[in-house]
């Protein structure tokens, strides 16, 4: 591991007085108190991350593309008009209740705030409402793309732990939550339609 | 060209200092904490312009710092690495109602002076570059925190806040426009 020198102000003068003047302004500002007893207090609270990187950027990107794939095949299936029935429909296993919802559980790197897990559960719970009016094959669908969904926001909180720098991990995980919001929200929104369609 | 030294040094000393704090070494932790600092502070306060937000923002990027460490392999400087952190936990914070009270006090949207960031300066400053930039909006404010004060490249700083390169030349141009306007007669000098 080595440190590297790095320029700190602009590579070339600008040529905009303003951004002159802005190059000219000190760098570091002391903060008014020490913060370092604060900081030292919680580092025994925080879980370091081990060196066994490597695999994990992958695994999160992997998990990404999966989540983008079966969310837009999922709500592609909620929007799309209905086909006409199939001559026979067997069950294949039970039709999952509200009861089986499971969302997705965002880990503590993900930088998602209480307000918008907040918001999310609100959505949730008018979800719920809809989830009953789905097709059985829909709500077998729909659970087991909430548990590829809680796969990726797994494998990426792992990756941000290790790499907490990363607008794009960061982002990934956020675009997660946003799929998890429009599979609940293409379900509430469409919910009248899918009784009728039945 | 203007180079100024990485706060940490660039010599084994700090490299060290890092290796140490990756194995678990709270006390050259702390060196490094006391070395990048006022440096993490300053880029928090300007781009939030609350001291307050400004200290747990630098708290929680060292927090997290000292986290993943173990991970850091030193393909960026330290300090561009701690940077990055900072940032995002400053776009993180913005994102949650009570950032955008305690934190952002402008929209994106640039027609809303940040008159909160202005008044949490020190009042006694003449409008002045720096009371200029804690008065631009957000996404103006950021690009000249990062590019104009901080040295970023376009494609850095575009990187750290995860907008298009031309996003941020966008916003630079409209952050020179808004700071002329209110700088006045002092913008040229």
């Amino acid at each position: 591991m080595s440190d590297k020198t790095v320029p700190f102000g602009p590579r070339n003068p600008p040529q905009d007085p303003l951004l002159a003047r802005a190059a000219e302004l000190p760098k570091d500002i002391e903060p008014p108190r020490d913060l370092w007893p604060g900081i030292a207090a919680r580092l025994g609270e925080a879980p370091r991350e081990s060196r066994d990187r490597g695999f994990r950027w992958p695994m999160a990107l992997a998990a990404g593309f999966a989540v983008a794939a079966v969310s837009a095949l999922l709500t592609w299936g909620l929007m799309r008009p209905s086909p006409a029935p199939a001559p026979t429909v067997v069950a294949q296993q039970p039709a999952p209740t509200p009861d089986d919802i499971v969302p997705v559980s965002y880990g503590p790197n993900s930088g998602l705030t209480a307000a918008e897990l907040a918001a999310r559960d609100a959505l949730v719970a008018q979800f719920r409402e809809s989830f009953t009016k789905l097709k059985p094959e829909t709500r077998v669908a729909i659970v087991k793309n909430l548990a590829v969904m809680q796969a990726a926001a797994n494998e990426i909180d792992a990756a941000l732990a290790r790499d907490p720098a990363s607008r794009m991990l960061r982002g990934m995980l956020f675009g997660t939550y946003k799929q998890e919001l429009q599979l609940y929200s293409a379900v509430v929104t469409s919910g009248d339609g899918l009784t009728r369609r039945t | 060209m203007q180079r100024v030294t990485d706060p940490a040094g660039s010599g084994e000393a700090a490299a060290e200092l890092v290796t140490r704090a990756s194995r678990g070494d709270a006390g050259a932790f702390e060196a490094l904490y006391r070395q990048h600092a006022g440096r993490v502070y300053g880029l928090c306060l300007r781009m939030t312009g609350h001291p307050q937000a400004a200290e747990d923002l630098t708290q929680d990027t060292f927090v997290s710092a000292w986290r993943s460490l173990p991970g850091y392999e030193g393909r960026s400087s330290f300090s561009t690495w701690l940077h990055r952190i900072a940032v995002n936990a400053v776009l993180a914070k913005r994102r949650s109602p009570q950032g955008r009270n305690e934190v952002s006090m402008t929209d994106d949207s640039g027609e809303q002076m940040d008159f909160e960031a202005e008044t949490a300066m020190d009042d006694a400053t003449p409008i002045d570059v720096e009371r200029a930039i804690a008065a631009l909006p957000s996404g103006a404010r950021d690009i000249v925190v990062l590019h104009g004060v901080y040295g970023y490249s376009h494609e850095e700083a575009a990187d750290m806040l995860g907008v298009a390169v031309g996003t941020c030349k966008a916003q630079l141009h409209r952050a020179r426009r808004l700071m002329r306007a209110r700088m006045g007669g002092e913008a040229g000098a």
